[in-house]
C-alpha cells in the first residue's frame, strides 16, 4: 500500500509534537503538574514508545509490508522481555 | 541431496530474493533486530544503573535542553526527508529523491555538529566519562549513537553516490530504502535516548 506523502508530512507533526509535550511535561513536573516524578517518567517514555510506533509502522513500512518482517522486528523484544525476567527474578532468588 | 520446499532464488521488482522478501531488505531487518538487543543492553545498563544507585549524580545543570530538543527536530526532520525521498523515487522522480537524500545527509550532520559543540562544553569544564556514573553512561549512549549517525549519513551519501544517472538509479534504488530503514532505527534509538538522558 503507497503512503501518501501528505501522510508522511502529518505523521513527522505529530512525531514533533508528542517530542515537544514530552519536554513541556518534563520541565512542569514537580511544578504545575500534580503528578508525582515516576508518573511524568512514564508519560514520557509511553508517548517515546507511540513515537517509536510511528517511525516503524509508516516510515519503515510494517504496517503494509510483508508480516515476515515485523516477526523480525519482534524478534529481540521477547528475547529481552526473557533477560528482564531473568534481571529481575534473581533479585528475588538468593542461592 | 535436492531441498524439496526451498522457495526457488528468483527477483521481485528487479531485486533478488530467495524467500518473498528482497534479500536486501531481509538482511537489513536481521541487522537492526541485533543492532536493537545492542542498544537496549545498554540503555537497560543505564537504567538499572540509576534505579540501583542511591545517590543518581545526574547532569547538575551541564545538558541543554534546548540544543537536545533542536536535535530531536532534526533527526525527526531527516527522517520525514528521507522518507520523502523514497517516495519520490517510487514515483520516478530521480532529481527530488536525490534532493530529500541530500537535506537527510545534511540534518544528520547537523545533528552532529551540536552534538560536538556539545561534547566541546562539556570537556572544557573537564567533564569526562570518568567524572562520575551519569556521564559514563552520557558519553556511551551518546557516543554509540553519534556514530550508528556518522554511519548513516556515509550510507546515505553512498546511495547518493551511486545514483548520478538516471540509469544506474534504476538498478540502485532499492538501496535508498535499505537506507532509509538504517536511518528510521537511528532516530528511534535517539527518541528514547534524549528524554532518559536529557529530561529526567
Amino acid at each position: 500500500m503507497q503512503i501518501s506523502q501528505r501522510t508522511y508530512v502529518v505523521i513527522g507533526i505529530w512525531l514533533a509534537g508528542l517530542m515537544l509535550l514530552g519536554v513541556v511535561l518534563s520541565e512542569a513536573s514537580g511544578g504545575i503538574l500534580p503528578l508525582p516524578k515516576w508518573g511524568i517518567v512514564t508519560i514520557v517514555l509511553g508517548l517515546s514508545t507511540v513515537k517509536a510506533g510511528l517511525v516503524a509502522l509508516y516510515y519503515m513500512h510494517l504496517q503494509s509490508d510483508q508480516r515476515v518482517l515485523a516477526w523480525i522486528a519482534l524478534v529481540p523484544f521477547v528475547l529481552i522481555a526473557l533477560a528482564l525476567g531473568v534481571v529481575f527474578s534473581s533479585a528475588f532468588v538468593r542461592l | 541431496m535436492a531441498h524439496a520446499h526451498a522457495a526457488p532464488a528468483g527477483t521481485m521488482h528487479g531485486v533478488s530474493t530467495s524467500t518473498g522478501v528482497p534479500n536486501g531488505k531481509l538482511g537489513m531487518w536481521l541487522f537492526l533486530a541485533s543492532e536493537v538487543m545492542f542498544f537496549t543492553g545498554l540503555i537497560g545498563a543505564y537504567i538499572i544503573l540509576r534505579m540501583s544507585h542511591p545517590q543518581w549524580p545526574g547532569p547538575e545543570g551541564h545538558l541543554n535542553v534546548g540544543m537536545g530538543t533542536i536535535n530531536t527536530l532534526l533527526l525527526i526532520g531527516s527522517s520525514v526527508t528521507i522518507v520523502l525521498a523514497l517516495a519520490a523515487s517510487q514515483r520516478e522522480e530521480i532529481s527530488s529523491a536525490r534532493g530529500w537524500l541530500l537535506l537527510t545527509a545534511l540534518l544528520g550532520s547537523g545533528f552532529l555538529v551540536i552534538k560536538g559543540i556539545e561534547y566541546s562544553a562539556k570537556l572544557s569544564h573537564h567533564i569526562v566519562p570518568g567524572t562520575n556514573i551519569f556521564w559514563a553512561c552520557y558519553y556511551t549512549l551518546t557516543g554509540f549513537h553519534g556514530l550508528h549517525v556518522l554511519g548513516g549519513i556515509l550510507f546515505n551519501l553512498f546511495v547518493l553516490s551511486r545514483t548520478a544517472s538516471a540509469s544506474v538509479w534504476a538498478d540502485q534504488r532499492h538501496r535508498l530504502e535499505l537506507a532509509g530503514l538504517y536511518w528510521h532505527f537511528v532516530d528511534i534509538v535517539w527518541i528514547f535516548l534524549f528524554p532518559l538522558l536529557y529530561l529526567f
